[in-house]
């Protein structure tokens, strides 16, 4: 019991958070730049930082009177100047084509879509096609109309979304477009990263994540996942579901959560410590997301940022903040140095040091380079247990080795034969077959627990926790597996593999 | 029982003493709302609406918690239902909240009717103004709603509720009641509580719940 209290020690509270970080280390400017979204982005700008692009803003009920929807690009983000807590936010897909059969007199859309929109405004006519004009895509796939835009920024208009219901201004911003790489952890929306910046140092940071039930928005509150962060390597480590429910999977699906190397991540860091110098605010929570084509892009500043990062990373701010506390930091170089040292993972890259070797776990991430160049990345066992490694047959598919293998099920191989004839059998077929077809590499019988196979072996290239690897993987049906790759003794000489690594969290809650 | 002479001043001068007792019992009430939030970390609709509550539930007496908490259900109740039927209609703010105070307004009468027709009219017979402070609570209740969604407006006013019921035990306590009339300068620690709440930086109870989850990995 008391062990818990001395334990939590190192933890933030609300009441520590607001009297002993916010109150002195906040100014009042600082705390408007956080809390207007336009000023923040405005003076962002100015000083160089990427945000997302201001398409329009709408700043009172006439203006919304005069405002043109047609302008509006197909996909965009609708969002309160003064909105708190990810409310208030509409995103846009994209414009919703007029249905077929509804015009059929008209063979393209576009033309269509055109006449309605130059019809658009006062036109008398063009109220009945008003509809189909102003209909957007919602990111749930639900339809968004001109009037419910017009609706919704009333509400902004009217405060419905900012602290204590002052009027507020609503603005049209650029769609950010999702990282190829967070793609399978998403559901809907744009993924996030906060990173908590005091004194000019990041002491912790967290990827948010979307989900289904936080209805796009990468928002703890609504239900989004968090995800702690490495600062030294940028690596994921543990995560949370909404208030605090541990995962370790991204739920409903097999994505492990940790070991995400997120992109950008020096400039991430550099972003975050740059956007408090431009805003003075002491103790600030940046919010960074990464763009597809941009890179990363400072989304908003938090002048009270949520203690909930705690939970992700499961670590304390509070000791973290007193170790920064004091510290001289004059340079963004040495503020980002700092941070790296002080809360990273500094045991794995000891041993690392020591040993020369790359310390991963039994589940690790593999990118597979295919024969056109095509890369795919999955989740790899890696089985000491095996000499060689192996990947699924449909994988390999993918991966471009369809041909060999329908040539290799061509064959006529030997059936029914005694485990000491094998090897004669292997070199003969070795003999007959290899150079036959330009993928097949070798032709191995593998006895396992599930009987004999014999397999054709192919050349590979893999990148594994950023060593590149050249397989010789033979390729068989791994559909009932979880993992559609293994990956060998023969492939592991440089790495040293902690069972812990992974899932250190899981399996201690278990 | 036996005034301090302050007080036995006052009510010379022709201030009623519940009056004098109610005032002294702000202080009293407020540090409540504090301590709940700051240490405990239960936060409830702000300080207002949680004190006033306590008082609309003493006026209630000699039923306060009974009818009390029924009225203070309905208002929570009807105010969601409103919300869940006005929705579909889009309506700007105060309109939409004007709305709901009819709806709840004419609800409470309509209880108020049913009540006396079975003889219990111990509802109808209370002040108007306690019953009108509960009807607006509705306003507190709806903004909440917009801004942290209806479960986070539902849990605040569970918790408001509990607050001052608590609040309510509190006062209508004799023994505090009368420790005040007779010490009446003792309301003054609460100055001192305050002091030393608004420089409190431990975590709150419930972050020690919200936190359990972690603490053995720190």
């Amino acid at each position: 019991m008391f062990d818990f209290f001395k334990k939590s020690q190192g933890l933030l509270g609300m009441n520590a958070r607001n009297l002993d970080y916010i109150r002195p280390s906040n100014r009042k400017r600082g705390m408007e730049i956080a809390d207007s979204k336009l000023l923040c982005k405005h003076l962002l700008k100015k000083n160089g930082l990427s945000v997302p692009e201001l398409i329009a803003k709408i700043k009172s009920h006439e203006d919304l009177e005069q405002f043109d929807f047609a302008t509006l690009p197909n996909s965009f983000a609708l969002k309160p100047n003064r909105g708190f807590g990810g409310e208030g936010i509409i995103i846009v897909y994209g414009r919703k084509k007029p249905a077929r059969n509804a015009a059929p007199e008209n063979s393209t859309e576009n033309p269509l879509q055109k006449s309605i929109t130059n019809n658009y405004q006062g036109n008398a006519q063009a109220g009945a096609l008003d509809r189909e004009a102003g209909e957007w895509i919602k990111a749930d796939g639900s339809v968004i109309t001109v009037d419910d835009l017009k609706s919704h920024i009333r509400n902004i208009l009217d405060g419905s979304f900012s602290l204590s219901n002052i009027p507020d201004i609503a603005f049209f911003e650029e769609r950010l477009k999702l990282l190829k790489l967070f793609k399978p952890y998403t559901y809907k929306g744009i993924p996030d990263i906060r990173v908590i910046v005091y004194n000019r140092v990041p002491v912790m940071a967290m990827l948010r994540l979307p989900t289904k039930h936080s209805d796009g928005k990468a928002n703890l509150q609504q239900g989004a996942i968090g995800v702690g962060i490495d600062l030294a390597t940028g690596t994921t480590t543990t995560a949370i579901l909404g208030k605090g429910h541990i995962i370790e999977y991204v739920p409903g699906t097999r994505m492990v959560l940790s070991g995400i190397k997120i992109p950008y991540w020096k400039d991430i860091l550099r972003m975050a410590i740059d956007a408090q110098a431009i805003s003075h605010l002491g103790f600030l929570g940046a919010d960074i997301a990464i763009d597809r084509e941009r890179g990363p892009v400072v989304l908003e500043l938090n002048a009270r940022p949520g203690l909930s990062i705690q939970l992700a990373n499961f670590s304390g701010l509070k000791g973290r903040l007193n170790r920064v506390k004091g510290l001289k930091i004059k340079t963004t170089d040495r503020g980002i140095r700092v941070g790296m040292n002080l809360f990273g993972g500094e045991i794995e890259e000891e041993i690392e040091e020591l040993s020369g070797k790359r310390v991963i776990g039994t589940v690790e991430k593999v990118k597979l380079i295919g024969k056109d160049g095509k890369e795919i990345e999955v989740e790899a066992k890696i089985d000491t247990g095996a000499f060689s490694t192996s990947i699924d047959t449909d994988l390999a598919k993918e991966l471009g080795f369809e041909d060999v293998i329908n040539y290799f099920n061509s064959l006529e191989l030997p059936k029914n034969f005694s485990r000491e004839e094998a090897g004669s059998i292997e070199a003969s077929l070795r003999k007959k077959y290899i150079g036959a077809h330009p993928d097949l590499a070798d032709i191995v019988i593998i006895y396992s627990s599930h009987g004999m196979s014999m397999r054709p072996k192919v050349k590979i290239s893999a990148m594994l926790d950023q060593v590149e690897l050249s397989l010789l993987a033979n390729i068989i049906e791994r559909d009932e597996l979880s993992k559609k790759v293994i990956v060998g003794r023969k492939n592991l000489g440089r790495f040293l593999i902690d069972v812990n690594k992974v899932s250190t969290a899981y399996a201690k809650n278990v | 029982m036996q005034y301090h002479p302050l007080i036995a001043f006052f009510v010379e001068q022709g201030v009623p003493v519940q009056t004098v007792l109610l005032l002294l019992m702000l202080p009293v009430i407020a540090t409540l709302v504090a301590f709940f939030r700051q240490v405990i970390g239960i936060k409830a609709f702000g300080i207002y609406t949680p004190s006033i509550i306590t008082f609309a539930l003493l006026a209630f007496d000699p039923n306060g918690v009974k009818y009390g908490i029924a009225i203070f259900v309905s208002v929570i109740v009807v105010g969601m239902l409103a919300r869940f039927v006005l929705k579909r209609f889009r309506l700007l703010y105060l309109p939409r909240v004007a709305i709901t105070l009819s709806i709840i307004s004419l609800a409470i009468l309509i209880i108020l009717v049913i009540g006396g027709m079975y003889q219990r009219t111990g509802l109808a017979a209370v002040s108007i103004f306690p019953l009108l402070i509960m009807i607006t609570l509705a306003e507190k209740f709806v903004a909440t709603q917009i801004e942290k969604g209806s479960r986070a407006a539902f849990i605040l006013a569970v918790e408001t509720l509990i607050i001052s019921v608590i609040g309510y035990f509190l006062v209508s306590w004799h023994a505090l009641t009368a420790l005040i009339l007779h010490f009446p300068w003792i309301i003054l620690f609460t100055f001192l509580i305050n002091f030393s709440l608004g420089k409190w930086t431990g975590l709150r109870v419930t972050e020690y719940f919200r936190f359990r989850k972690i603490t053995r990995y720190l």
